[in-house]
């Protein structure tokens, strides 16, 4: 029995328990948080004649924040991906609504799992069919043709990488608004009914503050997204100017330039972080009386 | 609420609406892939398989695809493993530090593509790996352990906690119950997360791009493609591709809807 | 009496702040029928699950068979329990289910199929032994579960409130079925329950926690006549419960006053009894007769009824005494109609001195 023991206090307890916690903590510590610090790392990096040498200077820091094109493509990504966020979350409120009100719980099952198809078909080919839907001559032009209207310059414009950025996130902000409106208790809705309230204010005073959370996160979700795309604004927006995915991938592919991406990138980080925090933060607020 | 069956049907039409713009990209692309003009437009050209017959003769499509296939193989095997796992460690035990264990299996779809690529490219070329298959495996390993995770953690909400102790119980050891109660039990979760991580991996490209290195995947093939011009038979890959990934989506949701393990039966 | 198979020695178990079992010291006897007893979070699951191993006590020692089990895991204790919610293994058939602990030993394939299916055939299942656990009804899963614990042969079973989800019926089947269970094997069963009719029905001794504490061990018999305290008297539940101070005591009698007149109790010689010191007295409801006209007696109450309550031939009364004490009195349905109880006013409780049990000071 002795001897068990032994073998019990070796393999079970708390060796047992630990076990389950390495490897992931090993996986993510070599392939998960050793990649992002040493991204932060290499932002002090130089480079000369195409190497990359260690060091620990600034000088990519300087550079890449002085230059008014990085400003440039700062400014206009938060704004696309701001308004990509608005827009989605405007355009998504009534279907999700529609859904979580207004289908039977079967249809809007089949509904979701209708939206989670897209996630399993390539964004890229999704992209490239817009582009050619899109195109000066394209499909959707001829259309506007017949009714004597057009044609219409869609391709490389901020509409275009709008569209893009809609096709990304639009399905998974509604799957994550329908969930969010179809766990509000009815009985809260009835009563304000009850009480008088018209349709419009029930939904602004009573459904939209119950499902905060849920759309709040959706929001955020549909941000991070868009901020972080390079597809859509390199083939339906053209580039121009870049947004600071694109220009990551411009300064890695050419003249191994990997320390300025790290800044690049390392800004983006800090940006969707402070976003991030203020979103959740805003989101899990306790409700001030008002 | 609001009865009246006029505004029922408006929200029926509105949502009808936006699903046609998320579903049309995808119809479109199957329908392109059929027709015979390069630069399609209305009205359409004649049906025409000849994209098809482009990518089938084509080898790099063949390497594509075979690399594609070995990466969503290895990845969905290692991420369900290590998700398995953390699901298992999150299951059964509360200890110091574990938000920051969670946080460190859920965060990485918070990060963007583009930061993971060039991060994993910088990292993977300092620990002189890059290029390699193994390489992308890593990093879509790292992308797609939260879906395992999530997967496996919700099938393990649903256990008797007491079925683990009754194992115990009978004297079977801790290994031996995992073995034989939590594995069968997680069996249905298992096959859903194998098949939604391999999904993931086989359409994943931003990272497959920056690491893969001459070993390029289907969505890094239709990347290059896509960039140098309007060329149809990106429509007949992304079909296939598409045909692919619903097959293991579909799959993973009849497992995961409709309950099998409810019947599931163990051996 | 021979060596007890178990022996709970100081054993004390806190959960954080929180104690759940407290100085807990109790032997239990090969081939006895021990039913733990009390209300939910007293102790008795916990306790439980510290003889299966499933719980390391905090404090003191658990010897079974006479060895030292503190330290030693679950699976090492040939202690099967039979849980709650059963727990049987829904991804195996009946026989894989009864055959897991076998399994678990190392028996080969053959003599497991032939151990489990004398189980299957004895609990009256083998019809259903390829079936899947979820198809059957509840009574035969509680069958599954038995044979699934008994199998390896066990000195002891434990038993955590096996019946509590069963119907009413089924629950007075199986509590038959568990008793000449328990008597043909002759092995030790460990009871938990929280209901009282369950452990009285079935067990040689009862064992009644509260807060982590024995409060009492006895026979059934004993417990229901003779509650050792304030705590037992109410949790049997069936006990009319008066308070009040020793006014004199004479020979084996002593007379107590309290708000609704002097009532005299018999005592035994081991009660140590002053005047002037608080004292309670319970009378069980089954023991106090109720009557239209004043008996001549002593111990009479008048009252009026509040309400009745049938369970079966068995009736129990709601009374009310002058001054607002409840009392229950319990009697056979067909004696009620002796009774007229709409006469108001004119219904008298009274019990003889020998019926009230003096609760120790």
């Amino acid at each position: 029995m002795s001897k068990s023991h032994e073998w019990q206090r070796l393999c079970g307890g708390k060796a047992f328990e630990v076990a389950w916690r390495i490897p992931l903590i090993a996986w993510q510590a070599v392939f998960f948080i050793g990649p992002l610090l040493f991204m932060i790392i290499i932002s002090f990096f130089l480079v000369k004649n195409y190497r990359m040498i260690e060091a620990f200077e600034f000088v990519n820091w300087f550079k890449m924040l002085q230059r008014a094109t990085f400003w440039d493509s700062f400014g206009y990504t938060l704004l696309l991906a701001s308004l990509s966020t608005v827009l989605v979350s405007i355009i998504a409120f009534p279907a999700s609504y529609g859904l979580a009100f207004r289908v039977s719980s079967e249809g809007r099952r089949w509904a979701i799992f209708l939206l989670i198809v897209p996630f399993f078909t390539s964004y890229l080919v999704r992209i490239f069919s817009w582009y050619v839907v899109l195109a000066e001559a394209g499909p959707l032009n001829a259309v506007f043709g017949f009714i004597g209207l057009g044609p219409y310059t869609m391709l490389n414009t901020a509409f275009g990488s709008v569209v893009g950025y809609m096709t990304l996130t639009l399905p998974l902000v509604i799957i994550l608004q329908t969930i969010s409106l179809s766990n509000i208790d009815r009985r809260c809705i009835e009563a304000a009914y009850n009480l008088g309230c018209g349709v419009v204010r029930v939904i602004l005073e009573v459904i939209v503050p119950m499902a905060r959370t849920g759309l709040i996160v959706a929001a955020l979700f549909c941000f991070i997204l868009s901020f972080g795309d390079f597809v859509s604004p390199y083939y339906l927006g053209g580039s121009k100017p870049p947004t600071l995915p694109i220009l990551i991938i411009d300064t890695t592919k050419s003249g191994q330039q990997w320390p300025r991406a790290a800044v690049i990138a390392v800004m983006m980080m800090l940006t969707l972080f402070s976003i991030a925090f203020s979103a959740i933060w805003y989101a899990y607020r306790k409700r001030v009386a008002s | 609420m609001d009865p009246r069956p006029i505004t029922k049907w408006m929200f029926y039409g509105y949502i009808a609406i936006v699903f046609s713009f998320i579903f049309l990209p995808i119809i479109a692309s199957v329908v392109f892939s059929f027709n015979s003009q390069r630069f399609p437009t209305v009205p359409l050209g004649t049906f025409s398989t000849v994209w098809y017959e482009t990518i089938l003769t084509d080898s790099d499509v063949w390497d594509a695809a075979k690399t594609s296939i070995i990466v969503a193989l290895c990845t969905s095997v290692i991420a369900t493993f290590i998700g398995f796992c953390t699901a298992y460690a999150d299951y059964r035990y509360r200890f110091f530090g574990k938000s920051g264990f969670l946080a460190l299996a859920l965060l990485p779809p918070t990060i963007p593509l583009i930061i993971m690529a060039l991060a994993m490219l910088a990292w993977f070329a300092r620990m002189g790996i890059s290029g390699q298959v193994w390489s992308v495996i890593a990093a879509h390993t790292v992308l797609t352990i939260p879906f395992a995770m999530a997967i496996i953690r919700l099938r393990l909400n649903d256990i008797d906690p007491q079925l683990e102790a009754a194992a115990w119980n009978l004297g079977a050891t801790e290994w031996v119950a995992v073995r034989n109660i939590i594995l069968p039990f997680s069996k249905p979760a298992i096959i859903a997360s194998l098949c939604l991580t391999a999904a993931v991996s086989f359409d994943e490209f931003a990272v497959a791009w920056f690491v893969a290195g001459l070993n390029k995947t289907i969505p890094v093939l239709i990347m290059e493609i896509v960039t140098g011009n309007i060329d149809p038979q990106v429509n007949a890959i992304g079909s296939f591709v598409f045909l692919t990934s619903m097959t293991l989506v579909v799959l993973a949701q009849l497992l995961l809807m409709k309950r099998l393990g409810r019947k599931w039966r163990g051996r | 009496m021979s060596q007890p198979i178990v022996q709970f020695l100081d054993v004390t178990k806190r959960f954080g702040d929180f104690v759940a079992v407290k100085n807990l010291n109790l032997d239990i006897y090969p081939g006895e029928f021990v039913a733990i007893m009390g209300p939910s979070g007293c102790g008795k699951t916990t306790t439980l699950r510290m003889l299966a191993g499933l719980e390391v006590p905090s404090d003191g020692d658990i010897f079974l068979d006479g060895e030292i089990m503190n330290e030693v895991s679950p699976h090492e204790r040939d202690t099967p329990l039979v849980w709650q919610s059963l727990a049987l293994f829904p991804f195996l058939n009946v026989r894989e289910n009864v055959e897991f602990g076998l399994k678990m030993r190392g028996i080969q394939a053959d003599e497991r199929c032939l151990r489990a299916a004398k189980w299957l055939e004895r609990m009256e299942i083998k019809a259903f032994s390829e079936r899947n656990v979820d198809s059957l009804s509840g009574g035969q899963r509680q069958r599954v579960a038995l044979a699934r614990a008994l199998v390896i042969e066990p000195k002891i079973l434990l038993l955590d409130e096996p019946l509590s989800a069963l119907d009413a019926h089924l629950v007075i089947r199986m509590q038959q079925v568990l008793t000449r269970l328990q008597r043909e094997l002759g092995i030790t069963f460990v009871y938990v329950t929280h209901s009282q009719s369950e452990a009285f029905a079935m067990a040689d001794r009862v064992v009644i926690m509260g807060d982590g504490e024995i409060a009492q061990v006895g026979r059934p018999r004993d417990i229901y006549r003779e509650p050792g305290n304030r705590f037992v008297a109410e949790f049997v539940g069936r006990n009319n419960i008066v308070t009040g101070k020793i006014e004199s005591v004479a020979q084996n009698t002593a007379a107590i006053s309290t708000s609704m007149g002097v009532f005299t109790v018999t005592v035994t010689e081991d009660q140590r009894i002053q005047v002037g010191i608080d004292a309670t007295f319970v009378i069980a409801a089954d023991l106090v007769r109720l009557t239209n006209t004043k008996p001549e007696a002593d111990n009479v109450i008048a009252c009026s009824l509040i309400s009745e309550e049938f369970v079966g031939s068995v009736v129990t009364l709601f009374l009310e005494s002058v001054d607002g004490h409840e009392f229950k009195v319990q009697l056979q349905e067909r004696y009620l109609a002796e009774i007229d109880l709409k006469s108001d006013g004119s219904l008298f409780l009274s019990w003889p001195s020998a019926s009230a049990h003096l609760l120790p000071v």
